[in-house]
């Protein structure tokens, strides 16, 4: 309840930031030395927030669909993306915890990968994989490959340090039972790594939806939501409440895609406290 | 004049609530000057809440304070006392010897001064030679001896120490003890304190004061007096004796209560 | 030996994984728009060297600006949180929430609102997602106080602002790192990408695409290769300051 009092009151600072910039900042934006340092108030750069709302219910093109269903359908378009690829990032990510932590010459050897993968934008990959589509798989999966890239790396320290979080008792204890790796593994180590694991996986949703968009664009895939953000920004100078209409939708697909894996955890996290996890 | 007079002191926490706790009723210490004092009980009963009271760490429901003559507060402020906890507690960041300088440098004293005299206290506790390592390179015996250090800083009248040695090895616990002893006897520090050790009261106190839960108060206090305080003490009848009497005061305390 | 031990497995998994690259791409004669050869790529980065070191120091000067924005702005909202506990019950969810939003979409309308010819959009993009891990980290930093140097602090008779300055944040100060070394690689990949949504065509990431729109490949992966060592830099550079800020971190003796 008080946080969707939270979420209200934001808004509602934001939206007055917003509305309060453009009367009192100069149409032409502030420049200091050169540099506009300050954005451009007038309709153009900053449309009005009713404008935007207004926009979202008049067609898109002349005689076409409200605006809303394309963005809501773009949105769809985006989500199944973005899905499949948390699904096989995060697969992925389990899969290599759970090698580097039965083998530490696993994860000395691939740890270190792990991690610079992160530190390297690799993203920047994205217009090359983009080659792929249409060869070796379809377009869309080739946005998937590159949410799932993002996605897998929280998911595999996650569970890595949620499974090497059994006490040496604990493990000890599995040992004097005569349980042997895979006993141990499901019967301390799994659920041992539950509180680890939530907190990576959304941030792994977060990073399959930037994933999602980002792949949109640098491939070129249409119909989804990163695709519309472009192609409405096109229209800026005709018809600047338009992007700003494919940003709600981007907005709303973080939120939907934060809310759906938080929704996962439900049924586990019961009475279980939640660890932070730290990526980098 | 006595160094700590605690008189009447309730304290109760939670007042008023449904989980209300009093946890000190009708105390009444005296620690005289230069006395070392050592306050044993079970779990709950207490001590640890008193040692804060005359810490002005938190203030007593009803009746007062007086350490060396002024109230609890003033003493604070004055930095009237040194205190020390079961946890070192030292500051990460700091070096060993910037560790011991704090309580000076908040005291407003100048560079070179309080340097020197952290090296004093430093050597004091046998770690002249660490002042630059940081305390995660020091094993837990040594934080320990830092954070006595620390509390020595200010050269204070009182030392308020609540279970400095508990989280030690007894090797290790025998040792700082003896080093304790000497310490005090060299600067002539009262001292107030805490320990869930009946030997280790014996062996250090002046006076024993033997407090029980439910409410906490305070139900013996034995003079202890032992001849010799070193490895002979530790073996000598006297000593063992006095065990005896303190562990039957600390038996006999729920007796008392329900009678 | 112990070096040995931590630092020869991944240069044999990485010497292993570039000499299969090779190997599987020459022998199974992969189409260079699919994956190009190791060696083409290095052939490429020495012949376009000039080029790759100049957009990398375009994308680099605004990852830099951009984090060093950022991070201050983090640092100084989270103090400013900090110091009054409401404030930091409303933002942190507020922050997870900001958190799970494509930031980076904003580019194409930061472009609007400034001018597609300067670098001031990509520059601020690049800030509002380096300010979230700080933000959030430097926040968790300063609420947790050890008890234990409360209660010293309190026996010291120290004033909020002694506490705060001899406290508070050198115990923040891992906790910033922690933000700080998220924000890093963060800011590359910020910079690198936000020009992919249009606007000036001087760093790697639009050399990137025009590169990709020209089929040639090999260059491409030479200016991704410049990415990757301008975001290593980026990394090591933060590593090296958290290793210079705070000395007491290594464990010298058990």
């Amino acid at each position: 309840m008080r946080k969707v009092l939270y979420a209200v009151i934001g808004l509602a600072v934001a939206v007055a930031l917003w509305e309060g910039y453009k009367v009192v900042g100069s149409p032409d934006g502030t420049v200091l030395f050169g540099v506009r340092v300050l954005p451009r108030a007038d309709d153009l750069s900053m449309p009005h927030v009713w404008t935007v709302l207004d926009r979202l219910g008049r067609p898109e093109l002349t005689g076409g669909r409200p605006v809303w269903i394309v963005v809501v359908q773009a949105c769809l378009f985006t989500l199944g993306i973005t899905a499949a690829g948390f699904v096989i990032g995060a697969l992925v990510g389990l899969l290599l915890a759970v090698a580097m932590e039965r083998f530490r010459i696993v994860e000395r050897g691939l740890l270190p990968y792990v991690i610079l993968s992160q530190t390297v934008p690799l993203v920047a990959l994205a217009p090359l994989v983009a080659g792929w589509g249409g060869t070796i798989m379809p377009a869309w999966a080739t946005v998937s490959v590159i949410a799932a890239y993002l996605a897998f790396f929280p998911v595999a320290v996650g569970m890595l340090r949620g499974l090497q979080s059994p006490s040496a008792s604990g493990v000890e204890l599995m040992r004097s039972y005569a349980a042997g790796w895979w006993r141990t593994l499901v019967k301390l180590r799994f659920p041992a790594s539950l509180p680890y694991l939530f907190p990576a996986l959304r941030l792994a949703g977060a990073a399959a939806v930037v994933g999602a968009v980002v792949g949109e664009i640098s491939t070129g895939t249409r119909g989804g939501i990163g695709r519309l953000i472009i192609e409405y920004s096109r229209e800026a100078t005709s018809d600047p409440a338009k992007v700003y209409t494919a940003m709600l939708g981007a907005a709303l697909l973080g939120l939907v895609v934060a809310g759906l894996v938080s929704l996962l955890e439900l049924p586990l996290m019961r009475h279980r406290r939640h660890v932070e996890v730290v990526t980098l | 004049m006595s160094a700590v007079v605690v008189s009447s002191v309730t304290k109760t926490f939670n007042q008023g609530r449904t989980d209300e706790v009093v946890a000190l009723s009708d105390v009444d210490l005296t620690v005289g000057d230069g006395e070392f004092v050592s306050l044993i009980g079970p779990s709950g009963c207490g001590k640890s809440t008193l040692l804060r009271l005359i810490a002005d760490l938190i203030p007593p429901s009803t009746g007062t304070v007086t350490v060396a003559g002024k109230g609890a507060g003033t003493a604070r402020k004055e930095q009237a006392y040194g205190i020390a906890f079961q946890q070192a507690g030292l500051f990460e960041w700091r070096t060993v010897l910037r560790n011991v300088e704090l309580p000076l440098e908040l005291r407003g004293m100048t560079k070179a001064a309080r340097r020197t005299r952290a090296e004093q206290m430093l050597a004091l506790v046998g770690l002249e030679d660490f002042g630059g390592h940081y305390p995660a390179q020091l094993s837990g015996g040594m934080q320990q001896r830092v954070a006595i250090a620390r509390a020595l800083a200010v050269q204070p009248p009182l030392l308020l120490m609540d279970e400095p040695f508990g989280a030690l090895d007894e090797m290790t616990r025998e040792r700082l003890q003896s080093e304790l002893l000497g310490i005090c006897a060299k600067t002539g520090t009262s001292t107030v304190f805490v320990t869930h050790s009946i030997s280790e009261a014996v062996f250090l106190s002046d006076r024993v004061v033997v407090m029980s839960a439910r409410p906490g108060r305070i139900t013996a206090s034995i003079t202890v007096g032992l001849p010799s305080r070193d490895d002979a003490g530790r073996q000598s009848p006297a000593y063992f004796d006095k065990i005896t009497e303190v562990r039957q005061a600390l038996r006999g305390a729920p007796l008392k209560t329900a009678s | 030996m112990k070096w040995a031990r931590s630092v020869l497995p991944p240069v044999a998994v990485g010497i292993a994984a570039i000499v299969a690259w090779e190997l599987i791409v020459s022998l199974g004669r992969i189409a260079p728009f699919i994956l190009p050869a190791p060696s083409a790529i290095w052939r490429e980065l020495v012949a376009q060297r000039q080029n790759v070191w100049e957009a990398a120091l375009a994308s680099g000067a605004n990852a830099l600006i951009g984090l060093a924005g950022g991070a201050v702005l983090g640092v100084l909202a989270a103090m400013a949180a900090s110091r009054f506990r409401p404030l930091t019950e409303v933002s942190l969810p507020f922050a997870a929430v900001l958190n799970a939003l494509p930031i980076i979409a904003l580019a194409p309308i930061l472009n609007n609102m400034f001018e597609s010819t300067s670098s001031i959009p990509r520059r601020l993009v690049t800030a509002i997602i380096v300010f979230f891990p700080v933000f959030v980290n430097t926040l968790r930093g300063l609420r947790e106080v050890d008890p234990l140097h409360q209660e010293l602090m309190h026996t010291y008779a120290a004033s909020g602002w002694t506490f705060a300055r001899k406290v508070r944040l050198p115990g923040a100060l891992p906790y910033v790192f922690t933000g700080l070394r998220q924000a890093s690689s963060l800011a590359v990949i910020a910079a690198v990408v936000a020009e992919y949504f249009g606007g000036l065509q001087t760093g790697l990431g639009s050399r990137i695409t025009s590169a990709a729109a020209f089929t040639a490949y090999p260059r491409a992966w030479a200016f991704v290769v410049g990415a990757c060592l301008l975001g290593l830099a980026f990394y090591l550079t933060t590593l090296l300051l958290e290793r210079l800020a705070m000395p007491w971190r290594t464990r010298l003796i058990a």
